[in-house]
């Protein structure tokens, strides 16, 4: 036995695969009892947009880690407005992993997210707001703290401010400082509010 | 008309900079921030003047819709980092021939050869260095046939590699009777032995187009050091993915020093072997 040379990797030709690959077969391929035909079409259908909602509700179902991860990298490089929304739907899942899968793959899209981060910031679901946050933390935009100003100005829920007020305290600047005051005026009787406030204000001064 | 022959003349404005950013990394998904515009702006300088062009916007126009697009492979050939050398990391050779590759082989029966994949490829230290670690450390070589497949994206540093000439510096770790061994003296360096030149497949991939990629399957040790660190966080995700698929059930991934698949992607187990910590495909992965 010994060293061997490989005979070079040829292109898969068009005719031998099984089916010809045009989105309508890739999705088809989605619900293939092989996880690396699930893997393969999620993949490609990077190339078909129209894709985005049979690939949405595929994640939604699907148990193959491999496989969500793969739909998450397409979701996330087709990044339009119908992946958003459907990234965002998964937010509401009462899937632990989907939530967070969905928050990592949000957070590559700054560009994309930011026209619907005022909402998500105001959604009904406090839960979802948090999960807002939670994107903030990573987001590479100029609004970031902004945002997070008007969070902890104006929402209601104690765990959402709080939330807020810990990505405050790294990025935030002597902007943030009058509605950092204000917060702690607001929830008074909530000592991990002062203490978090208290923190981020110190940062500030400290540059 | 002739182009000015000094580069210093062309000027790419922060527009033009970020137009070819986006498009770069959409080609080959290689991300250059702002702290390598002096590196960047000088090679798009070289490629606008050697190309007859006056500025950014002409050579912007050859490089998207040139069919051929042999201009976007010199450039991106130019843009590609090829430092290497020979047992560079080497714990991570020890760690192939003294545990994986006897684990792969005591569940394997006999008959298809072992496939290792090494990307990228550079000027084929790794490679080179797979081949002779095997050969002088790994008994199991008697019993089993081994394949090992290089690839870059860069065409002439896959010219270089197959050619197999080396300075002093890039095999300044080999002990010398492997040296004595492998490699013959020539003007200024060394030359890898034609039967090693022989028994590795240089191959041209791009690692973030699919269509490059989908035929290489069924290996069972991927290595892709220090390469992932020059991808943004979506193209390494994509990249490990697509290293999920190249690998039968069972093998392995090998990663740099400063890289770490955890922080990239959670579909492989973590291994830690005495020599090195390395990533494996779940056996029941399909």
């Amino acid at each position: 036995m010994a060293l061997i040379k490989a005979p070079q990797s040829q292109p898969v030709n068009e005719d031998e695969r099984r089916h010809a690959r045009t989105a309508r077969d890739l999705m088809a391929d989605l619900a293939a009892a092989d996880a690396a035909t699930r893997r393969w079409a999620a993949r490609d259908l990077a190339a078909f947009p129209e894709a985005v909602a049979v690939l949405v509700a595929r994640l939604k179902v699907e148990a193959e880690v491999s496989v969500r991860e793969v739909i998450l990298t397409t979701l996330t490089r087709l990044g339009d407005d119908l992946a958003i929304a459907g990234l965002v739907d998964c937010l509401r899942s009462e899937d632990a992993a989907l939530r967070n899968e969905a928050l990592e793959a949000m957070k590559q899209l700054p560009e994309e997210v930011a026209p619907i981060m005022r909402g998500l910031l105001r959604d009904g679901d406090p839960d979802v707001r948090i999960f807002a946050v939670n994107i903030l933390e990573s987001l590479r935009h100029p609004e970031v703290e902004a945002w997070l100003i008007d969070v902890i100005q104006h929402d209601p829920h104690v765990n959402v401010c709080a939330t807020a007020v810990d990505l405050l305290g790294e990025v935030g600047s002597d902007r943030a400082r009058e509605a950092l005051l204000g917060l702690k005026a607001r929830f008074a009787q909530e000592p991990y509010v002062q203490f978090a406030a208290s923190l981020a204000l110190r940062r500030i001064d400290e540059g | 008309m002739r182009a000015d022959p000094d580069v210093t003349r062309i000027t790419i404005s922060e527009e033009e900079f970020r137009k070819f950013q986006e498009y770069f990394y959409r080609k080959t998904g290689i991300q250059f921030d702002a702290s390598k515009r002096y590196f960047v702006d000088k090679r798009l300088s070289e490629r606008i003047r050697d190309t007859g062009n006056e500025s950014f916007r002409g050579y912007f126009t050859l490089l998207r819709f040139q069919a051929s697009g042999e201009e976007l492979q010199t450039l991106t050939n130019l843009m590609t980092v090829n430092e290497t050398y020979f047992f560079r990391e080497d714990y991570q050779f020890r760690c192939l021939v003294d545990s994986i590759l006897p684990e792969l082989t005591a569940r394997r029966a006999p008959g298809r050869p072992i496939r290792i994949w090494s990307i990228p490829s550079s000027s084929g230290e790794e490679a080179y260095s797979i081949a002779i670690h095997l050969l002088e450390y790994w008994r199991g070589l008697a019993d089993w046939d081994v394949e090992i497949i290089s690839s870059d994206i860069d065409t002439g540093i896959l010219a270089r590699a197959r050619r197999g000439l080396y300075s002093e510096r890039s095999v300044q770790n080999v002990p010398a009777p492997l040296r004595r061994k492998y490699f013959t003296r020539t003007d200024g360096g060394y030359q890898i032995g034609e039967e090693l030149r022989g028994a590795v497949a240089f191959t041209r991939v791009n690692l973030s187009e699919p269509a490059d990629t989908r035929p290489y399957r069924d290996f069972d040790v991927v290595f892709c050091r220090n390469l992932l660190i020059y991808f943004d966080e979506l193209s390494r995700k994509a990249a490990a993915e697509t290293f999920f698929d190249a690998l039968r059930p069972g093998g392995f991934v090998l990663l740099g020093h400063s890289e770490s698949m955890s922080r990239i992607s959670n579909i492989y187990r973590i291994r830690k072997f005495p020599e090195a910590i390395v990533y494996q495909k779940p056996q029941e992965g399909r």
